[in-house]
């Protein structure tokens, strides 16, 4: 393999994700000014633990872009106080099921397929942070 | 007009919006901006590094691996197709060509719902931006959730597969 067959994908790649990942570093710092400590903590405090996984979620299936964007915005919120279950639940959703994907998958497997991945991935997601949750709360154990 | 780069789209999105922000409330996002940019330097860097560990994967791994690796349809190949995914680099546009040719050699559906949940949820590239922000401890327990998660995606899929079954 020649010098340049490697240099010009890894020059592509390096640009695009430092651009995507720097611009989303800044509107996650921006966003960030607007977001009060003790919002956090009255959302926390109305919405209940399983109903803020769901939230999480879903939030993370619509998001859109790739998998390197959404680290800035989680980092914002665990200094916010935002605890280990929900930054699982919000890393493994974004990349899990997206809308473009399911219609790729549509057209490639027929819709039952990415019906059932949604459905799949919606449990284990779930369940991982309630399995999280348990090993935080019962056994003190500190992820973050 | 040539289309651009998904990320290039996603990125000018962002910095629109961080610009919005910025005229709503000019104050309070400069002082934002002065207070993290330690953070924004610490990800580009991280950034850098996790796309050094993905190119060089990519040339490692020869891309006829994981069609090699999941010929068979038993359900051990469930955590196969899940830590062959986890291996496998790259965004999830650039696996889909991979899973039809999988799906066309007559890998079924259940393993292939592995292979994906496996190489979405978790990669090698994630190990600098993870262990960098979040620690050590944090990326470890992901990557053992990463594997129980893989193969029961495959085994819920069975399951769900009973209510809704594939189009044959």
């Amino acid at each position: 393999m020649s010098a340049g067959h490697t240099r010009k994908p890894l020059g592509g790649t390096l640009w695009r994700t430092l651009f995507v990942v720097g611009a989303g570093a800044l509107f996650s710092v921006a966003l960030g000014a607007f977001i009060r400590p003790d919002a956090v903590s009255a959302l926390k405090a109305k919405v209940r633990y399983p109903l803020q996984v769901i939230y999480a979620e879903l939030i993370g299936f619509i998001s859109p872009g790739p998998r390197y964007v959404s680290y800035p915005i989680l980092v914002k919120l665990k200094e916010l106080g935002v605890d280990a279950g929900i930054i699982i639940a919000l890393i493994s959703s974004h990349v899990l099921i997206e809308p473009s994907t399911s219609l790729m998958e549509a057209g490639f497997f027929g819709y039952r397929f990415p019906v059932k991945r949604f459905l799949v991935s919606l449990i284990l997601v779930f369940l991982a942070v309630m399995f999280t949750k348990l090993l935080v709360d019962c056994f003190g154990w500190r992820l973050l | 007009m040539r289309r651009l780069p998904s990320e290039v789209r996603v990125g000018i999105f962002l910095l629109v919006a961080t610009g919005v922000l910025a005229i709503i409330s000019p104050e309070k996002v400069a002082q934002s901006l002065s207070e993290n940019l330690g953070m924004i330097v610490k990800i580009l860097l991280l950034s850098i590094v996790a796309v050094l560990i993905s190119v060089a994967i990519h040339y490692l791994v020869p891309p006829d691996f994981a069609e090699a690796h999941l010929r068979g349809n038993r359900l051990r190949y469930l955590v196969y197709a899940t830590l062959l995914g986890i291996l496998t680099p790259g965004p999830v546009y650039a696996v889909y060509p991979v899973v039809l040719a999988l799906k066309n050699k007559g890998v079924q559906n259940p393993i292939l719902v592995s292979y994906i949940t496996g190489q979405t949820i978790i990669g090698p590239a994630r190990v600098p931006l993870e262990v960098g922000l979040f620690g050590i401890d944090f990326f470890a327990y992901r990557v053992v959730l990463a594997v129980l998660l893989g193969p029961l995606a495959g085994l819920l899929y069975i399951l769900f597969s009973k209510w809704l079954p594939d189009k044959v």
